[in-house]
């Protein structure tokens, strides 16, 4: 087979650079009203990669940048999809609203909750698992077993929702009939307060502990092992082992498993529309599915927008905080 | 399936409508001087996900073989329906030629300009729509101020579904009123007699399932949801003030509560589908169902109950006027559709006595008075009858059909459901859901006074 030929001609550098000579003329122009101001555009603009970033930079720019201040925008309007009055500027009043609506609070709470309990028991689980497969990787069935393992990952959340509300039907699920064999009482699971909202932790955990098992096990089985020899012959105990070899360097590893884990578990929304849409009472409400409502349900677009980008900012300090976390961690190490 | 008594004084009502029935079929349209030819033309339909559905597949052929226009139909999700049919009447889209609606978002379509008014159609082909063959209320329900939304063709019923053998062993009737079907439904709950069964289900799941069952009890509890909302007003939205703290507002959700014991476990998540299926399945005795969910109860693939139920109208309490629940979908013409005159002629084929008896047969709802009288139908489903006695005692505004009345039924079904779990008591939910519907109803400029 003849490889590809990956590197670029001289015409195309050529093409590159006039292309981009040509955007810093514009550019020049469209910045014209602002003198003296550099943006840096221009160098962008004269730079050879340039007309390569562009697609990457005006898909950025069409589907996160534009939306998001579209919906900054929207959120300071009065504007109600149903209404046929044009929307109007409400200022500052759609946010005011929502720090007052306690349903807002309660379903901040429960995702709050969702996320760090789902968050710990998936690590627990597949920091576990992942200890398991290295203990059994030279078994022929190990690849099988981690290919089933992982398989929950890749069902639809909405599927996975769907699923899980026929196995735990208080009345015709598998799962209380499967407990009535070993004499434990019918349980009520998405249809009581008080265990709804454990119920979408443990679907959540069943979807998605694979995903922090694969990003354990290449994390430990990157540790060398000579480092497990030395902590043998010095007599270290297994939890000693877990808790000063392993820990701390798949720490940096599993942070950013977290950090994608937390993001997902802030938009969690499929699992519990299909399972409880919120309730009992509003024991399962999470905030995607109180910003979904507002904006698809009540069609009330500006305060659903405000809903949206105050779950935005949440995720964006979480994520921040993670990073710096992640960056003083590599500092260090 | 038992069947049940006629109120011998409605005798001559079935004995009219039988005669204009026959009337009409001896006068059968002829549909190739009524339809324009619309050869290679295809006429999108956008809809309910109801079980009648696939009635369209059979249906819909004889119209390509009469026009030459092939009909498409999609079908959504409940919530998924209304919010594709909001959006596409806001972006003016012609995605969809035909818009089928709920009786609930009239005002809404009717508003935001979703929809034609199709009045001048109608008097256009009086002669074939037969407009006052339809059940009366519904007739209402499709009319917004003046204009004709969409032409009814799938009205629905709530009718008391009972196990007619059960009852019949532990010698009981029919449940007419609350206080029956509350003996019942603690009769056929944990009886060694009725192993394995439970009294009732109901639609508590938190959201438009309980918010929805709220709606189709107050009035039989001889209340109002908001001040000028009854049956018999005059104009049901000229105040909309809330009254869900009323006592009668209180006892339903205190009803709804009370039975959770007569319930099966898992109750407090039970919606729709869940209840038809319990019953279906033989684990109640009793349950409110829409009657689209008949067809379902008397397949013998899909039921054990075929043949052991029964049907009666809306239970009610003792001393107060029954309201059996009405709701249902219309057909309308969506307005920036390009090929109305194609829709309509559509609407006006599907919808008239003859195709409306076809798609009966098909196990589509009845909504016309000379179908729900029809021997041929009545042979097929005895239900129907059931559906004849209540349609004349319903009421068009049973739940709002005002822009906002998806938010209240909601915000209903919140307050309704915390009461039910617990979380706070009955009467601090329903002032809360009646000081959040009264700001909200304010807000979007109904007549709503402070003190309710």
């Amino acid at each position: 087979m003849i490889a590809a030929d990956t590197r670029i001609s001289e015409s195309e550098v050529v093409m590159a650079r006039s292309l981009g000579k040509f955007l810093a003329r514009k550019s020049d122009i469209s910045l014209g009203f602002l003198p003296g101001f550099d943006f840096g555009w221009r160098r962008f603009f004269r730079h050879p990669a340039t007309p390569f970033l562009l697609p990457a930079v005006i898909y950025l720019f069409a589907l996160t940048i534009y939306p998001f201040f579209y919906s900054l925008g929207t959120s300071l309007l009065n504007f109600s999809l149903t209404s046929p009055r044009p929307p109007t500027f409400a200022g500052l009043s759609n946010y005011k609203n929502l720090f007052l609506d306690d349903l807002f609070f309660t379903a901040l709470l429960n995702t709050g909750l969702i996320t760090v309990a789902s968050v710990v028991i998936e690590f627990i689980i597949g920091f576990s698992i992942a200890h398991l497969f290295i203990a059994i990787a030279d078994i022929r069935a190990s690849h099988l077993l981690r290919t089933v393992f992982i398989l929950p990952m890749m069902v639809t959340p909405v599927v996975v929702g769907l699923l899980w509300s026929y196995i735990l039907d208080p009345l015709f699920g598998i799962m209380n009939f499967l407990l009535s064999l070993v004499g434990i009482p019918a349980q009520p699971w998405f249809s009581d307060a008080n265990t709804a909202l454990w119920a979408i932790v443990f679907v959540n955990v069943w979807q998605w502990s694979p995903f922090l098992m694969l990003i354990c096990l290449a994390a430990l089985v990157s540790i060398p092992r000579d480092l497990y020899e030395a902590a043998r012959i010095d007599g270290a105990r297994w939890y000693q082992i877990v808790m000063r070899i392993e820990l701390p360097l798949v720490r940096n590893t599993v942070l950013v498993g977290i950090i994608f884990r937390i993001i997902d578990n802030f938009r969690m929304f499929d699992i519990v529309f299909a399972s409880t849409r919120g309730g009992p009472g509003r024991s399962t409400e999470v905030i995607s599915l109180y910003a979904y409502r507002q904006i698809f349900q009540y069609f009330n677009a500006g305060y659903g927008a405000a809903a949206a980008v105050v779950v935005l900012l949440i995720a964006m300090i979480i994520t921040t905080v993670a990073a710096k976390l992640l960056q003083s961690e590599a500092y260090h190490a | 399936m038992k069947k049940t008594h006629l109120n011998p004084l409605k005798l001559l009502i079935p004995i009219f409508c039988a005669a204009v029935a026959l009337y009409s079929q001896a006068q059968e349209t002829d549909w190739s001087k009524e339809l324009q030819k619309a050869d290679g033309k295809t006429l999108r339909v956008i809809m309910i996900q109801d079980p009648w559905v696939k009635g369209f597949d059979t249906i819909d052929k004889e119209f390509q073989k009469l026009t030459g226009a092939e009909v498409v139909v999609d079908s959504y999700s409940y919530d998924d329906l209304h919010q594709k049919e909001v959006l596409m009447g806001n972006n003016k889209s012609d995605s969809y030629d035909v818009v089928v609606l709920d009786s609930p978002w009239v005002g809404e379509f009717q508003q935001g300009g979703y929809v034609e008014n199709l009045k001048p159609s109608l008097e256009k082909d009086a002669k074939i729509v037969q407009w006052d063959d339809f059940v009366a209320t519904f007739r209402q329900v499709a009319d917004w101020k003046g204009s004709i939304i969409g032409v009814p063709f799938g009205a629905y019923f709530v009718l008391f579904n009972y196990r007619a053998d059960l009852f019949k062993e532990a010698g009981l009737s029919p449940a007419k009123t609350i206080e029956d079907l509350k003996t019942a439904a603690k009769t056929f709950t944990n009886n060694p007699k009725f192993p394995g069964g439970y009294g009732i289900g109901m639609n508590n799941q938190r959201g438009s399932a309980v918010g929805q069952a709220y709606f189709e009890y107050i009035y039989n509890f001889g209340g109002k949801p908001f001040a000028s909302m009854y049956p018999g007003s005059a104009d049901p939205y000229a105040d909309m003030t809330p009254q869900f703290t009323s006592p009668q507002s209180i006892e339903v959700v205190q009803f709804f509560k009370d039975l959770l014991q007569n319930e099966p476990p898992g109750a407090l998540n039970m919606a729709w589908d869940q209840r038809a299926n319990a019953f279906a399945t033989g684990r109640l005795s009793m349950a409110c169902l829409w009657s689209v969910r008949e067809p379902l109860l008397e397949d013998p693939s899909r039921s054990k109950v075929n043949g052991k139920f029964g049907t009666s109208v809306f239970p009610t309490k003792e001393g107060t006027k029954p309201v059996p629940p009405l709701g249902g979908w219309v057909m309308g013409i969506n307005t920036a559709s390009k090929q109305k005159d194609l829709a309509w002629d559509y609407i006006k084929w599907f919808t008239s006595p003859e195709t409306h008896k076809k798609f009966v047969l098909l196990g589509g709802p009845p909504s016309r008075i000379s179908t729900m009288q029809d021997p041929d139908v009545l042979k097929k489903s005895p239900w129907i009858q059931t559906v004849f006695e209540s349609q004349s005692q319903t009421f068009a505004d049973c739940r709002p059909r005002i822009p906002e009345s998806f938010q209240i039924i909601d915000k209903v079904g919140l307050h309704v459901s915390e009461a039910l779990q617990g979380q706070v008591s009955i009467e601090a939910a329903m002032k809360q859901a009646n000081e959040e519907i009264g700001a909200l109803l304010k807000k979007a400029g109904y007549k709503v006074s402070d003190t309710p």
